[in-house]
Formats: C-alpha cells, structure tokens, sequence
C-alpha cells in the first residue's frame, strides 16, 4: 500500500512539472527547476534563459498549475466527503445545491454590479463563496425541519430541490440581463486562465487546512458506513460529524468554485478511482483523493489549454467530457460487487 | 448500576413505551421478552441515549441526559439489529472500529499493542480469529452477528445491551455466547441486558425476567416467580407452559 502511495503522489508531482514545462511555448524541464531554484532559494540563473521564460514558468504557468491542482484536491475531497456522508455515489457538494448557490453569488456580482466596500476585487469569490455555504446551510436547516434525524435521502432531496429553486432565480436574472451574459456564461464553465498568484495565495490555505481538517475524521467517515445508529453506539456523535464534514466539504467547493468557476465530474469521479485504488478505508481515501484529483485537474487544464491552440477550452469542458464516460465505466464495470462505492 | 424511572420513549413524538421502571445491579443480568413489536428494542435505545426519553435514567448515580455521548459509550454497549453496510471493511478493521473512544484522542488515533490484543481476546471470544481479514460482506449472517457482538465486546463497557442477538446462531453457537456473557458480567463485576424471543434462552442468561406487552411492563422478577405465575401465556396469548412441556415430553422419551 506504502509503495501504491508513493507511486501516485511521484506521478502528481510529474505532472506537476510537466505541465509546467509544456504548453504554447515549451520550456525543458531543466529550464523549469533553474527558474523555480532562482525564484525561490535565490540561485544563479543559467545565461540561456531569458527574462520571458522566467515569466511564463513563474508568473503565468507555475500559479496556473498549482491552482488546478488545489482545486482539483479539494473538489475531490469534497466529493469523497459528501459520497460517503450521505451513502449515495452521486452525491456532491453540487447535488446539495453549493454550485447552484454560488452562480447566483456569482450572477448578482456580475448582473446587478454588487460590489463590496473595501474588497472590490474580490467581491466576486467572497460573494460566490457565502452564496455556496449560505444555500447548503439553508437546505440542511429545511432538511432538519422536515426530518429531525437528518436522514441522508431528506438531505439529498431537501438540497436537489433547493438547487433548483435557486438556479431558477439565476436563471430569471440571465434573461433579464441578457446583454451581460457572456462573463457569467464563461465564470459558470470554469477556467484557470489569467489567475496569478494572489488566487493561490488565498486558495492555499483554505484548501490545504480544509483537507487537514476533514482527513482527522477518516475514521469517523469508517465507523459511519455501518449506519448512524451504530456508530453512535460506538461513541460517534453522529450528527454533529455529519454536519461538522457536510458544511466543511461544501465550504471547500464553496470556495475553489467563487475562484474559478463551476467545474463538474471531479468530484464526482475521483473518489471512484480512489476507493477503487486503495480501497475504502478513509485513511487513504481522503489524501489520496487530494493527491489524484489535484494530478488529474492539472492534466485536464493541461489538455484545455493545449489541445486546440492558441485558442482554449473551458477546463470544465474537458473534465466532463473525460468524466462522464470515466464514470460510466468505473461505476458500471463493478456492478454486483456489494461495496455500493 | 442501571435505574431506570417512569421512563417513556419513541419515535417522532409519539411513545412506543410508556412507563417503565427497572432495575439492573452489576453482576445481575437481565433478560426482557415479550411479543412482536411491545417496544423492546425501543426501551434498549433509550437506555443507550439513542433516542431522547421521558423520566429518569440513571447510570451510576448519573442521569443519562447530563453524560456526552463519549461518556455513554464508555459504560454501555450496544448490539443491535439494525446496521447498514455501505463499504466493506475486513473482520479485524471493523472489530478495531470498538476501540474508537479508547484510541481516538486529539493528536493520534493509531491502535495501540494493548488496543490489537483487546481486538484479538474479542475476536477469540467469537470464534473468528480465522476470519480476522476476510471481508465482512464475505460473511455468512451469523459471523456477522460474532462480528458486532466482538466490536460491542471490544469497547470494553460494562454494561452490555443486546438486541436479538442470537437470530442466526446455531444452538451450539447461541449457548456458547450465553455462557459467555455470563462469564463476562461476572468476572468483570458488569451486567447484561438482553432482548431474546428464545424463552429458552433468556432464562439461561439471567435470574431476571423484564415482560413486556403494548410499550408496556407487564411483570418484572425472578424468572421461577414468573414462570409459575403463567404470566407468560397471558402475554403471549397461547398456553406457553404446555407448548415448552410438550416439547420436552418429545426429549425425554
């Protein structure tokens, strides 16, 4: 298993770098560690790299990448969250009405001209962000109302339902402000394009504490399978687990969508892949869905950004296009095996 | 150890049990039978603070309602009927899962040699040392069974409640885990409580008999006292006595 691990985390960071190295204008991987070593440890740079270089390794590709990769990370991890959480293998911060909520953040920014006072700038995500949580929050609070328990499938409707209502109110908007459609067409396909390093700067943290956060509860997330009555039995206090992983998971998609947008399948497949890997012990599931998710968001903005140049794709295009069949084979080649993952 | 007070409890706001008061001391167990559906389930859901209560219960001189879940957990075990299996971890993984509140601490939750040789001793107690890495879906009802009675036994509480635990058993099986209950609840000065349909069965776990009907008790005492009484037909509303005499004539012949 140790080795398995390693395997995966060796081939992350090869792609990793050679995202970095490659794409409208190829830089040698040796050029990518002169100019991440001179960047970072102050070292000499070799007399063949050139000031552009150094800008496309460091100020245009390197922040791309890791971005994707933090996005991937912790799309997937919240994805494995809510999956297990809820019992259900469709279910995401998406089923719960996250994405939803966040485009009508995202709709109010850039239809009606909210602007917050002081952090202009980013109005955009933090609107996007509060709008995400606020509605899961919303449809957990209903969900409680209608069923004190908390019973998944009360929670997996309460949140379906929500997020349509709420995607109705965005939708009223587009048709009212047609003319202003393009910008929300292009936030709602998600893209990594021209983000620097202050997104990764604010994403960091958020990402990499949330994954921290949510991985102390691996065991938890093991005891929980068994049902909620059990578990309890056991010493879990289940419904404050419950809501303490379902807020936390949607504050981690919450977040990464307010930066860049709506991308789907992720963490909807990657889990997948996961359990399928490692099997479904949480221990491993929560890093490793980090580290497979961040891998393949980078691959998939790598084809996006490539694949038909100069011009380029919505990252959000190629993660659905590569995961819906992924999905449909991985879900459907194991059927009749009783781990209902 | 367990006072229980007027207590009613249920489901949605409606009580399934209404009234009930016991008493269990350590090294005494209980055994409560009754007909389908009389809220025996219910009132071991209670006593675990599963589901909220009316009245009193009372562990260790402690009211239920003021001890944290943690607190509950470390003094009561549970065996239910109920369990749902989403993932499928191996016996060991899922024995180990018993451990939660001794391992689970702030910093680390790795077991411990001491945690593995409480997994092992439960695991023996069950028969399933062989079966420690199968796959708990693999298993046949009855393992099953062994497998959340060696989790329940892996918490280390001392008071053990249990809910129909021998329904897939084989006799063989049903009376080796009676006797070993009974020796658990003494050698450690514990108790168990124990739901069983088998008559049979639960005058061999305890002394004492809890009978229920519609939510409520109908007789609580020594099991000869109730025996005699023919409470039982009552509350079974079919002549019980000459059901289990007739089968026993069927023996001795």
């Amino acid at each position: 298993m140790r080795i398995k691990v390693a395997l995966f985390v060796v081939i992350g960071l090869v792609m990793v770098l050679l995202s970095i190295s490659l794409g409208s204008a190829h830089v040698p991987l040796a050029d990518v560690f002169h100019v991440i070593g001179h960047a970072v440890f102050g070292l000499d740079l070799p007399e063949h790299i050139t000031a552009a270089t150094v800008s496309i390794v460091w100020s245009l590709r390197l922040p791309r990448v890791l971005l994707a990769f933090l996005a991937g990370s912790a799309l997937s991890v919240s994805g494995a969250v809510m999956q297990s959480v809820l019992q259900n293998p469709l279910a995401s911060s998406y089923t719960l009405g996250v994405s939803s909520g966040a485009s009508l953040g995202a709709s109010l920014v850039l239809f009606l001209g909210v602007s917050l006072p002081f952090l202009a700038m980013l109005t955009l995500p933090i609107l996007g962000f509060v709008f995400g949580l606020a509605t899961i929050l919303l449809a957990m609070a209903i969900a409680k109302r209608i069923d004190g328990s908390m019973g998944n499938q009360t929670i997996i409707l309460t949140g379906i339902v929500f997020s349509l209502f709420v995607n109705a109110i965005t939708t009223l908007l587009f048709s009212l402000f047609l003319n202003d459609s393009n910008r929300m067409i292009a936030w709602q396909m998600g893209s990594f394009a021209m983000r620097d390093w202050h997104t990764v700067w604010i994403l960091a943290p958020i990402a990499v504490a949330g994954i921290f956060f949510i991985t102390r509860f691996h065991w938890e997330l093991d005891i929980l399978s068994f049902g909620e009555e059990q578990a309890e039995a056991i010493g879990v206090n289940s419904r404050h687990t419950k809501t303490t992983l379902l807020v936390s998971s949607a504050a981690l998609t919450g977040s990464t969508i307010a930066f860049i947008g709506v991308i789907g399948f992720v963490d909807l497949v990657v889990p997948h892949i996961v359990r399928r890997l490692f099997g479904p012990a949480h221990r491993y599931v929560i890093p490793m869905s980090a580290v497979i998710g961040g891998a393949l968001m980078v691959l998939c903005d790598l084809i996006a950004r490539t694949v038909l140049a100069p011009r380029e794709l919505p990252v959000g295009v190629v993660t659905a296009m590569i995961g819906a069949p992924f999905f449909a084979y991985i879900y459907f080649s194991k059927r009749g095996v009783s781990n209902g993952a | 150890m367990l006072t229980l007070e007027h207590v009613s409890a249920g489901y949605g706001g409606a009580d399934v049990i209404r009234n009930i008061s016991l008493q269990v001391k350590r090294n005494e167990n209980l055994s409560i039978v009754g007909p389908n559906g009389c809220g025996k389930t219910t009132l071991l859901k209670a006593i675990a603070h599963l589901i909220p209560y009316k009245g009193t219960v009372t562990l260790d001189e402690v009211e239920l309602r003021h001890m944290s879940r943690r607190e509950v957990s470390l003094k009561i075990g549970m065996l239910s009927q109920q369990f749902g299996m989403y993932f499928t971890y191996s016996v060991f993984e899922t024995v180990m899962m018993g451990r939660y509140l001794h391992i689970k601490n702030r910093f680390s939750n790795r077991p411990t040699d001491a945690d593995r040789a409480v997994v092992m001793r439960a695991l023996e107690a069950v028969h399933l040392v062989a079966e420690q890495d199968k796959e708990v879906t693999k298993l046949s009802g009855g393992q099953l069974q062994r497998v959340f009675l060696a989790r329940t036994l892996a918490q280390e509480p001392e008071l053990i409640l249990l809910d129909e635990p021998t329904n897939h058993l084989d006799i063989k099986c049903q009376m080796e885990l009676i006797a070993y209950l009974k020796d658990w609840a003494k050698e450690g000065s514990r108790a168990v409580i124990g739901v069983l349909h088998d008559i049979n069965l639960a005058i061999q776990l305890s002394e004492n008999l809890l009978v229920m009907k519609d939510g409520e008790m109908r007789a609580s005492g020594r099991v000869d006292e109730i025996l005699a009484d023919g409470l039982l037909n009552e509350t079974y509303e079919m002549d019980v006595t000459r059901y289990m005499q007739s089968a026993l004539q069927r023996w001795v012949r």
